[in-house]
C-alpha cells in the first residue's frame, strides 16, 4: 500500500517537474494545425496493479482457493493497451477498437487481445446511418447499472466508464428533428445473429434476434422505448428517461420487463430448481452538483432477476458444506457444482435484488485544479453489506491520468459482500493517452 | 434659472442613453461576435499560478438560437468527446462510455474556470434581458438579467465598445450579486466574411485565485447545418462535419 502510494506521488511530482521545465513557449493557435485527416489512430496504455486483502473465512474464498494456500494478500499486475483506428472516405467509415490485457496474478500469467468493436458505417445523410459489424449499443440512462441494456455486456459498477466488448450486429439509425414539444425522434432497429462462432455468448444459438429503440426528446426530457425478441433470450421490453430539473440537477430512470425469466436456485444442500417468472427491473437516479462543485450520483436499482437474502445465504451455506466435504473427504463433486452455479447464476456482477449506489466527488478541492477526490458506496440494501471505495485522481498532466483507490468490502456472514473473497482492495492506475 | 439650465442639460445628456434600445444593442453585439449559424475552432488554455498550463482544442457548430455542438480535437485524452446543447438541455458524449449522458450547465467538462455553459454558449440576447444601460465615455455598460433559472449566471455586467459594438469585459454574477468570473475580450481580428471580433478572451475568477483561462478563436465562418446534426444520435459522428 505504502509502495503504491509512494509510486503515485513520485510519478506525479516527477511529471509535474518535467512539464514545468518544458513550459516556456508562448501559446499560439492556427486552425490549420487541426485540419481533418481521413484516418485516425489513438488509444491508451495503462499500468494497473491491484492488491487484494483476502477474507479466508468467506465462502467465495473457499470456492476459489480450496486447493491452495495463499497469504493474507494477493497481488495482480495488469497492463492494458486500447487501440482505436478509423478510416473515412465520403459517406463510408471503418472503425476498429481492440483491447489487449496482460495479467499476472496468483492464478496465471496471460496476454489476451479482444476486438471490442469493428464496424463499417454508411452515412448518406445527417439523419440516416447504417452500421454493420461488432459494436456496443449502450442503451439505458443509469450510471452504475442499465437494466435496459439488452444488447450489451454487463457493466461493472466499480468502474462504469470502462469500454466493453460489443456484439456483431447490423443496425440503422434514423433521426428527425422537429419543432414543438417533440424536438427529436430517432428510430434504431438492430439485428443480432446468434450462431456458432457469432455472438455465441449472447444467448441460445441458432436465432436471428431483433431489437429496436425509439428515442424522443419530448418536453426537454429524453425518453427511450426499446424491446428485444428473437429466441436467444426471452422477449423483453424497456423504457428509460432523463431530464434536467435545474442547472445543477439531473434525474434519470430505467424500467425493464423480462418475459418468462428462468432463475436457477439452490438450497443449502445443493439441490437446484428453476423458477420461471416475468421479471421486473428498475432504476432511479440523480446527479446533483452543489455550489462548491461537489457532484453526487445516487442510484437505486431493483434487480428482479436477482436473489433475495435467503437465497444468497443458502448458496453460501452450500459452498461451506461443499468445502467441508472436500477438506474432510477429498470429494470435489459438490464444489464443482458450486463453481458451476457461480459461473451461471450466483456469480453475476450483481446477483442480489436491491442495490444502492452513491458516488460523491469533489472537483478541484481547495481551488487546486485537476485533483478529484471521490468516494463510492455500493450497498446491497437487503443484507446491508457494502463496498466503500475512496479514491483520488489527477488529470493535470496532458494525456496522463492517475488514480489511486482502495477500500473495505464489508458485511456479516451470509451476506453478499461479507462472503466476497476479499476484505479490501487497493488499486492504482496510470494511463497515458496517445 | 441656473437650476433650469442644469436640468435641461442633464436631460439633454441623458436622452441618448434612454434612446438606446438595449435589446437591439445586445442583438447587434451578438451578431458582431458571430453569425447566427457558424463553425468555429477554439483553443482553451487553463493556466495555473505557477505557469503550468493545459490546452484543449474544440470544433464548434452552432445553428439558430438554441443549437450548439462541440467536438474535442485535442488533447488525445479528450479527443472524440463531444457536447451538445439544445436550449437548456446539455449532453456529453465520451467515446469510452459510448453513449451521450445528460449534464448540467454548471458542470465543467474540461475542468478549470470554464463550465459547460461557457463552452456551449448561446447568443447573449437569447439568454438575457437588458435591465439597464449606462453610457460611459467610450463604452456602454449593460446590466443583464437571465431570462430563466437554468442560465448558468444570473446576472452579467457587460461593458461593450461603442465603436465596434463588441464586448470589452463581462462580469458574471450570481443572483446575490457575487462575482463568479470576469471575461476580458482582447485583440480584435478580421476573420473574413465580415466577422471582425475579439480573438482572445481571458478569464479569471475570485473562486480560483491565481488561475487564468484563455480562449483563442480561429477559423470562424458562417455555415448552415441540418437540424439532425444537433441530436444525440449524431454526437459520436461529429467528426464528419469537419
Amino acid at each position: 500500500m505504502l509502495f503504491i502510494f509512494s509510486l503515485f506521488i513520485f510519478t506525479i511530482h516527477y511529471s509535474l517537474f518535467t512539464i514545468h521545465l518544458l513550459f516556456a513557449e508562448e501559446y499560439k493557435f492556427e486552425a490549420s494545425e487541426f485540419e481533418k485527416k481521413p484516418y485516425r489512430i489513438g488509444g491508451y496504455i495503462e499500468f494497473y496493479p491491484v492488491l487484494f486483502g483476502l477474507d479466508k473465512n468467506s465462502s467465495l474464498y473457499k470456492l476459489n482457493f480450496y486447493d491452495r494456500s495463499e497469504g493474507g494478500t494477493t497481488k495482480q499486475y495488469n497492463g492494458n493497451l486500447q487501440l482505436e483506428g478509423s478510416l473515412e472516405k465520403g459517406i463510408l467509415r471503418a472503425y476498429v477498437k481492440t483491447f489487449t490485457n496482460y495479467t499476472n496474478s496468483y492464478q496465471t500469467e496471460t496476454t489476451k487481445t479482444t476486438v471490442f468493436e469493428g464496424k463499417i458505417s454508411i452515412k448518406p445523410t445527417d439523419s440516416f446511418i447504417a452500421e454493420a459489424g461488432k459494436k456496443t449499443l449502450n442503451w439505458g440512462k443509469g450510471y452504475a447499472w442499465n437494466p435496459t441494456a439488452f444488447l450489451d455486456r454487463t457493466k461493472d459498477p466499480n468502474d462504469p466508464e470502462l469500454s466493453r466488448e460489443g456484439f456483431i450486429v447490423g443496425s440503422l439509425d434514423f433521426t428527425k428533428s422537429l419543432s414543438g414539444p417533440l424536438k427529436t425522434f430517432s428510430f434504431t432497429p438492430v439485428l443480432i445473429p446468434v450462431y456458432f462462432g457469432v455472438n455465441d455468448d449472447f444467448g441460445e444459438l441458432d436465432h436471428l434476434n431483433f431489437a429496436s429503440k425509439f428515442y424522443f426528446l419530448l418536453y426537454d426530457t429524453d425518453i427511450d422505448l426499446m424491446f428485444l425478441t428473437g429466441g436467444s433470450k426471452t422477449t423483453r421490453y424497456g423504457m428509460d428517461f432523463s431530464r434536467n430539473l435545474a442547472s445543477n440537477l439531473e434525474i434519470h430512470g430505467e424500467f425493464s420487463w423480462i418475459n418468462d425469466f428462468k432463475k436457477t436456485i439452490t438450497d443449502s444442500s445443493g439441490n437446484t430448481s428453476q423458477d420461471r417468472y416475468n421479471a421486473i427491473n428498475y432504476l432511479m437516479g440523480l446527479r446533483y452538483l452543489t455550489e462548491k462543485d461537489t457532484t453526487f450520483i445516487l442510484e437505486y436499482y431493483h434487480n428482479g432477476t436477482g436473489y433475495n437474502p435467503k437465497e444468497m445465504r443458502d448458496y453460501f451455506t452450500f459452498i461451506d458444506r461443499a468445502y467441508e466435504m472436500y477438506t474432510s473427504k477429498g470429494n470435489r463433486t459438490m464444489l464443482n457444482k458450486a463453481i458451476n452455479l457461480a459461473s451461471n447464476a450466483y456469480g453475476r456482477m450483481n446477483p442480489a435484488k436491491n442495490y444502492l449506489y452513491l458516488r460523491i466527488s469533489q472537483k478541484d478541492p481547495f481551488d487546486i485544479l485537476y485533483w478529484t477526490p471521490a468516494v463510492t458506496l455500493i450497498t446491497n440494501i437487503d443484507d446491508k453489506s457494502f463496498s466503500l471505495m475512496p479514491e483520488i485522481s489527477y488529470t493535470g498532466i496532458t494525456n496522463f491520468e492517475f488514480r489511486l483507490r482502495g477500500g473495505p468490502i464489508v458485511g456479516t456472514r451470509g451476506s453478499e459482500y461479507g462472503e466476497k473473497q476479499n476484505d479490501y482492495r487497493i488499486d492504482f492506475r496510470i494511463r497515458y493517452y496517445f | 434659472m441656473k437650476r433650469m439650465v442644469i436640468f435641461l442639460l442633464a436631460l439633454f445628456i441623458a436622452i441618448p442613453v434612454f434612446a438606446i434600445d438595449g435589446t437591439q444593442l445586445l442583438k447587434e453585439i451578438d451578431r458582431n461576435l458571430n453569425p447566427e449559424s457558424y463553425e468555429l475552432y477554439r483553443k482553451l488554455i487553463n493556466i495555473e499560478p505557477d505557469g503550468r498550463k493545459k490546452e484543449y482544442v474544440l470544433f464548434t457548430a452552432k445553428k439558430g438560437k438554441d443549437k450548439v455542438a462541440a467536438l474535442f480535437l485535442s488533447p488525445a485524452s479528450d479527443k472524440g468527446r463531444s457536447t451538445l446543447r439544445l436550449g437548456d438541455n446539455m449532453w456529453l458524449y465520451i467515446p469510452n462510455v459510448g453513449k451521450p449522458v445528460r449534464i448540467t450547465s454548471l458542470q465543467s467538462v474540461v475542468g478549470g474556470i470554464f463550465n459547460n455553459a461557457d463552452i456551449m454558449q448561446l447568443d447573449y440576447s437569447d439568454e438575457y434581458t437588458v435591465e439597464k444601460i449606462e453610457d460611459l465615455k467610450n463604452q456602454y455598460l449593460l446590466h443583464l438579467k437571465a431570462k430563466t433559472k437554468t442560465v448558468a449566471y444570473d446576472r452579467l455586467k457587460f461593458w461593450a465598445d461603442k465603436k465596434t459594438k463588441t464586448p470589452v469585459k463581462i462580469e458574471c454574477r450570481t443572483e446575490a450579486d457575487m462575482l463568479i468570473k470576469t471575461l476580458y475580450f482582447k485583440e480584435i481580428k478580421d476573420f473574413g466574411g465580415g466577422i471582425i471580433r475579439p480573438s482572445i478572451i481571458e478569464t479569471d475568477s475570485p473562486l480560483y485565485k491565481g488561475y487564468k483561462s484563455i480562449i483563442m478563436i480561429a477559423g470562424i465562418k458562417k455555415r448552415e447545418f441540418k437540424d439532425e446534426v444537433f441530436t444525440l444520435t449524431f454526437m459520436p459522428k461529429m467528426e464528419s462535419l469537419r
